[in-house]
């Protein structure tokens, strides 16, 4: 390869890594900025998904030209196809977690079409419940009524 | 007295049913994850060794933890797919530019948890359109009702009825990009039907 070839991709190598350094900072001021769950989940799980894969490229295009024996383009598109994979589980758990527990800023919500759905879920539930005990309570009491004739007879 | 063991046909019928439950297309798949790691590719005398072994590996991790299959799967179509991956790649880039936008505004920034439900029944179309949307940044899944097809999703940002309204148009968006280059053709054709009958339009 040309000098000035390799050179050029050094530079596309650093301005990748420096912009996804620049993400990851960006990530952790949002951290410390946003005051609840969901909101620092966007920045915690997200320049930060970005962030990783330009540092990723950036790691790669340095790579290319060198031949090393232990990491290489491949194990670097790995790490980027299971973080890309993987990264939504975790969120989505932290999230779910978050929400159910109540541990939310109600009011930095505007639209919220979960907490109406929970809630419908819950009264249905609710019912059901008491259609159950309703349904015990008389079996109970014809029961009670079926003892009672009983001893009369005797 | 003798300790039972169970007939030799049982115990071969349990073989049998553990080696069906290996998956060629889910162990090519691990072969190629091993290749990878171990640099496989670069030809080297040991690379068809890598290979062998690979796919062994993978046979055997499939006979010790059996999972069942996906179903229906997926196929790979390679024009949409592209164009879904390219897609998917300037969505993250630009969206990343707005939620740093966002972290630099001053004030509070009120949110929205939308729900929007899919229009296809594959639960791997959920599932591949619920991580597309918490990858692309701006947005996180919050809840998947599985047996309503339903996601919530929690939109940093959204705080008028316009911008839900956009927001719930985008994850739409991407589950048809996503069934248009990953779908099977049952759910490429449930899809089109439910655009047709105008239910999937907002």
């Amino acid at each position: 390869m040309s000098e000035v070839f390799v050179q050029v991709l050094d530079w596309i190598a650093v301005l990748c890594l420096l912009a996804g350094a620049l993400l990851t900072l960006v990530a952790g001021i949002g951290l410390i900025r946003f005051p609840d769950l969901l909101s620092r989940m966007h920045t915690a799980a997200k320049p930060q998904v970005l962030g990783l894969l330009l540092v990723l490229v950036g790691l790669a295009i340095r790579l290319v030209p060198v031949e090393t024996n232990v990491f290489n383009a491949g194990t670097l598109a790995l790490v980027g196809l299971f973080q890309i994979v993987t990264i939504p589980v975790g969120g989505h758990i932290a999230a779910r977690v978050g929400y159910r527990s109540g541990r939310i800023q109600q009011d930095l919500l505007v639209h919220d079409a979960l907490a109406d759905r929970l809630a419908e879920k819950e009264r249905a539930q609710e019912a059901e419940r008491q259609e159950e005990e309703q349904a015990r309570e008389r079996a109970e009491h014809q029961e009670g009524r079926a003892q009672e004739a009983e001893r009369t007879e005797q | 007295m003798k300790k039972q063991t169970p007939p030799r046909s049982i115990r071969a019928l349990g073989l049998r049913r553990r080696l069906g439950k290996i998956q060629l297309p889910v162990a090519l798949g691990m072969t190629l994850v091993w290749m990878m790691l171990f640099d496989g590719f670069r030809l080297r005398p040991e690379s068809l060794g890598l290979l062998v072994l690979g796919f062994l590996v993978s046979v055997a991790i499939m006979l010790v933890f059996p999972l069942p299959p996906i179903k229906p799967g997926f196929r790979f179509w390679p024009v949409r797919g592209v164009w879904m991956i390219v897609y998917i790649a300037w969505k993250m880039f630009v969206a990343s530019f707005q939620v740093t936008a966002q972290v630099f505004t001053p004030g509070t920034v009120h949110s929205s948890v939308i729900s929007v439900k899919q229009r296809t029944g594959s639960d791997l179309m959920l599932v591949c359109t619920a991580i597309v949307t918490t990858v692309i940044p701006g947005s996180v899944i919050v809840e998947v009702g599985q047996t309503e097809r339903e996601l919530f999703v929690h939109v940093l940002g959204a705080d008028t009825d316009e911008k839900v309204r956009r927001a719930e148009q985008d994850v739409r968006a991407l589950e048809e990009l996503l069934v248009r280059g990953l779908g099977t053709r049952a759910d490429i054709a449930e899809l089109e039907e439910a655009l047709a009958s105008g239910e999937g339009r907002v």
